[in-house]
């Protein structure tokens, strides 16, 4: 192990700016003159394997924090499915969404560095089982040397909002798909544009919960503890009001009223929106949702894998990120828009790094060899 | 003000109803489980202060540690489900966990795992027996059926010591042990029924082996909710004994009367005992929003609709009030106190009971159980309580007094009952004396005279008597002028010089025949 990367706090930020240890900059761009950011959460790791000073890195990724520094340092990066890897250990930001992913140069390593890490845990209670493990070999229908599949283009992410230079490189790259024999076919999947707010809804209320236990009292940083001198509420709140960044305290804050009887059961219509996104799913895939039991049959209006950008701007600089951040926060959430569809079905997404940008490769849930499989074509033959 | 003035007037020590004015109370029973670990971690559950230092018993997931998840272990759910189907309660086929958020330093998650939306089981019931389930002076007027809305498994939190620094001190030994959560319907009318409830429940969780039902190192933790004349409820929690839940009962139920004789209405709240009365501790209006989640780490619990039944069968026959049942009837023909006190020690001596019964129907079969009753009850615990012990079965093992009592009232009965008593307070006053019954016997010389014919007896006997007539012409005066009672003490005397090797019958006839 060569060491512990810089993170925006807790796994909350798009930017790397929300940081207790200061902002990682972005190595692929110079430094010396106006640096951009390397793109968070989890920048420092994408930034590490970027400099080459480790062959690759893991970080969490609840909404895109490892799919979107590896876009903008142009690293591969890897969501598994969720439950691939065992959260134990795992700072839990939100705990329905948390999965650990991979950032490598090299695809044959992150393979490898995948494959170690992919067991079943009992530590873990969201663990993918041994019985679904065993369903998913049976169920995924792409043969790893298949030259004939069928990519799907969600309508849906064609947004106005994405910048000409990404959607040019879209289109290069599915036409060189295309020539090597792949069909190219657009679907549907009508929950993507509704699903920021479920998503922002989901993400701070199991924030709210989850870092309810940073209270001070029995680990980690405490404030106002004076010997006998404040009341246990006091050395909690003020423990919670330094130790946090603004941007932790603001989700915490929302989340808390997500989840308070005032809100109108936001988390619950959050999730049955998420239920929904999971069947639209299962609807546009040849593969079968290894947790549902009615079987899928193969058509040709279904897709093998989804091909999508991850994000709708190149890198910001530091200074335009800390300007807009100022401005309005929420602008920083808007770029997780690409990479939260995969995040709350619990999908696998691979992140190729393309001319100056990347492309997720989204398969079903538990299709995580055959998308890493298609990656590894693709790097062969894309690149 | 002027109502608490009222009050501290009123020092009632009786808990008497006003007809005028109906109470109607409901409960909450916190139940700590007896499992081997804790409810989501594999810490034992031995936290006792007495037994292990403060902070000891704690694994990473109980003191909230980043990274950690809880694992529901198996044992808690088992127990729980065993306490759902002896309340009869419809174990539910899909249950789930849920997050109560609120801080607190004894609280490490931030939140407690428990059962809100979801719980395990509902609907059941618990009916109280007149002159079966009566608690001491607390007599039943009739039947009672207690319904319990609902049982939920849940957390414990650790536990704050409030030092006298004005120091808390936290021990998170008690963090993440199970519990389960039992609330009933406002169902009891009087502090009867709520004080004959709780004993058959604390019976009920004590002999299935969920709990060790004690109240005083708070295994159980009762929270009442009482109105009065149909009006607002008001919880009072905490309450540490069944003294201290009948006190503030009474204090809650005539705060509440005073209240409306001056058409004040009662508002909802929760109160706290503070040992003299009941104080706010906060209105419906400022009330907790717990702000509860579905816990998506840990998986809904899916159980066969057939489950509540298979583990009713099994036990059924363990059920205390089965045991009761069987108790009372032929062969063992128990008087109710009786069994009662074997079911509130069914962990050892009714145990030691069932296997005395066998013991000394294999010895001699026409002891009825009657007789060994008598034995066990009055002579025995007689015994041990006239020298100020508690009954240990190490002392009197159950083969020891089996041979005793086949030794008086078996066929060749060698032993008098006086004899037996002394036998009995020397094995009892000397628990290091191993020895078997013959040895000891022989040694204290109990054996009734058995090779010598039965004239030579009659010869002694009356040997004795005319020595007592002797040396004791007051009494014989008396007794000759009329007073025929007074025979007993000459007896008494002959008992004595005789060590009770004889039947206390035959000095009576040899008395009356010389006087």
């Amino acid at each position: 192990m060569v060491g512990k990367t810089n993170l925006d706090q807790f796994g909350m930020g798009s930017n790397n700016t929300n940081l207790v240890f200061g902002p990682v900059l972005n190595p692929k761009y110079p430094i010396e003159d106006n640096p951009r950011v390397a793109g968070g959460s989890s920048g420092g790791t994408a930034a590490a394997v970027a400099l080459g000073s480790a062959d690759f890195g893991i970080g969490t990724d609840t909404g895109g924090s490892v799919r979107l520094p590896a876009t903008y340092c142009g690293q591969i990066g890897y969501k598994p499915s969720y439950g691939r890897i065992s959260r134990w250990g795992v700072v839990a930001y939100a705990q329905s969404l948390d999965t650990v992913g991979i950032v490598s140069k090299d695809m044959a390593v992150l393979r490898g560095a995948y494959e170690l890490l992919d067991q079943y845990d009992e530590k873990d209670p969201t663990s993918m089982t041994i019985e679904t493990r065993r369903r998913i070999k049976r169920l995924s229908p792409v043969s790893p040397a298949s030259t004939s599949l069928t990519i799907g283009i969600p309508i849906e992410c064609l947004v106005t909002e994405l910048v000409p230079e990404i959607k040019d490189s879209w289109l290069k790259l599915l036409s060189q798909l295309k020539q090597m024999g792949h069909q190219i076919r657009t679907v549907s999947i009508p929950h993507i544009p509704k699903l920021l707010l479920a998503y922002y809804s989901i993400c701070t209320a199991e924030a709210s919960s989850n870092l309810a236990r940073l209270d001070g009292i029995r680990y980690g940083h405490t404030a106002g503890g004076g010997a006998g001198s404040s009341s246990a509420p006091e050395i909690m709140a003020e423990t919670r009001t330094k130790g946090f960044h603004i941007e932790t305290i603001r989700r915490i804050i929302l989340g808390t009223y997500t989840l308070s009887g005032v809100s109108g059961n936001h988390y619950l219509r959050a999730n049955q929106k998420r239920e929904a996104l999971v069947k639209e799913f299962n609807q546009i895939f040849n593969m079968t949702n290894p947790l549902f039991h009615e079987l899928i049959k193969r058509d040709d209006s279904k897709c093998d894998f989804l091909l999508i950008p991850t994000t709708i701007t190149k890198p910001p600089t530091l200074e335009e990120a800390m300007a807009t951040a100022k401005e309005n926060f929420l602008t920083a959430y808007v770029n997780d828009v690409f990479t939260v569809p995969a995040s709350l079905a619990g999908l696998p997404a691979l992140l190729i790094p393309y001319d100056n940008t990347g492309f997720q490769i989204i398969g079903q849930y538990g299709d995580d060899e055959a998308v890493l499989q298609f990656g590894s074509t693709i790097e062969h033959n894309c690149i | 003000m002027r109502f608490i003035r009222l009050l501290s007037h009123s020092t009632i020590s009786r808990f008497k109803l006003d007809p005028n004015y109906a109470f109607k109370c409901g409960i909450e029973i916190h139940t700590q489980l007896k499992t081997k670990y804790k409810l989501f971690s594999l810490s034992p559950t031995t936290t006792s202060s007495h037994i292990v230092p403060p902070n000891s018993s704690i694994s990473y997931f109980d003191i909230g540690l980043l990274g950690t998840q809880p694992k529901l272990n198996p044992e808690a759910l088992l127990l729980a489900l065993k306490l759902a189907a002896a309340l009869g309660c419809e174990v539910q086929t899909t249950s789930a966990f849920d997050r109560k958020h609120y801080m607190y330093p004894d609280q490490p998650l931030g939140y407690q795992i428990t059962q809100h939306y979801h719980p395990i089981a509902k609907n059941g019931s618990l009916t109280l027996r007149s002159g079966v389930d009566d608690e001491g002076n607390y007599r039943l007027d009739a039947d009672k059926c207690i319904n319990i809305e609902q049982l939920q498994i849940e957390q414990d939190t650790g536990k704050s010591i409030y030092t006298d620094d004005d120091e808390i001190k936290i021990d998170y030994n008690r963090a993440n042990m199970p519990l389960v959560e039992l609330v009933t319907k406002p169902d009891f009318e009087n502090f009867t029924q709520i004080r004959c409830f709780l004993r058959k429940y604390q019976q009920l969780v004590k002999y299935l082996n969920i709990c060790s039902g004690d109240m005083e190192n708070g295994a159980i933790r009762v929270d009442v909710n009482i109105s009065v004349n149909g009006g607002n409820r008001v919880e009072i929690k905490n309450l540490g004994s069944t003294t201290e839940i009948k006190q503030a009962l009474r204090y809650e139920y005539k705060r509440q009367i005073q209240l409306l004789q001056v058409n004040i209405t009662v508002s909802q709240e929760t109160r706290g005992w503070n040992g003299t009365e009941t104080v706010k501790a906060r209105s419906k209006e400022d009330a907790v929003d717990y702000r509860y989640v579905p816990d998506s780490e840990l998986s809904q619990i899916y159980l066969s609709p057939t489950i509540a039944k298979e583990i009713y069968d099994e036990i059924e026959p363990q059920l205390p009030e089965r045991v009761l049942q069987k108790l009372v009837l032929s062969p063992y023909d128990l008087e109710v106190k009786h069994a009662k006190f074997l079911l509130d020690n069914n962990d050892n001596v009714l145990p030691y009971y069932f296997q005395l019964v066998e013991a000394v129907g294999a010895r001699d079969p026409h002891i009825k159980c009657t007789t060994i009753n008598n034995w066990m009850f009055h002579e025995v615990l007689g015994s041990f309580h006239k020298n100020n012990q508690i009954f240990d079965i190490n002392v009197l093992p159950f083969d020891k007094l089996a041979s005793l009592i086949t030794l008086v009232n078996g066929h060749d009965s060698r032993l008098t009952l006086t004899s037996a008593r002394v036998l009995l307070t020397h094995v009892i006053s000397n628990p290091g004396d191993a020895r078997p019954l013959d040895a000891l016997i022989e040694e204290l010389d109990l054996e009734k005279p058995r090779d010598v014919s039965e004239h030579d007896i009659l010869e002694a006997v009356q040997e004795i008597c005319l020595e007592i007539i002797e040396q004791n012409p007051d009494v014989v005066k008396k007794i000759r002028a009329g007073k025929a009672k007074s025979i007993n003490h000459l007896v008494g005397l002959a008992m004595k010089e005789s060590q009770g090797k004889v039947k206390s019958s035959l000095f009576l006839q040899t008395f009356q025949r010389l006087i």
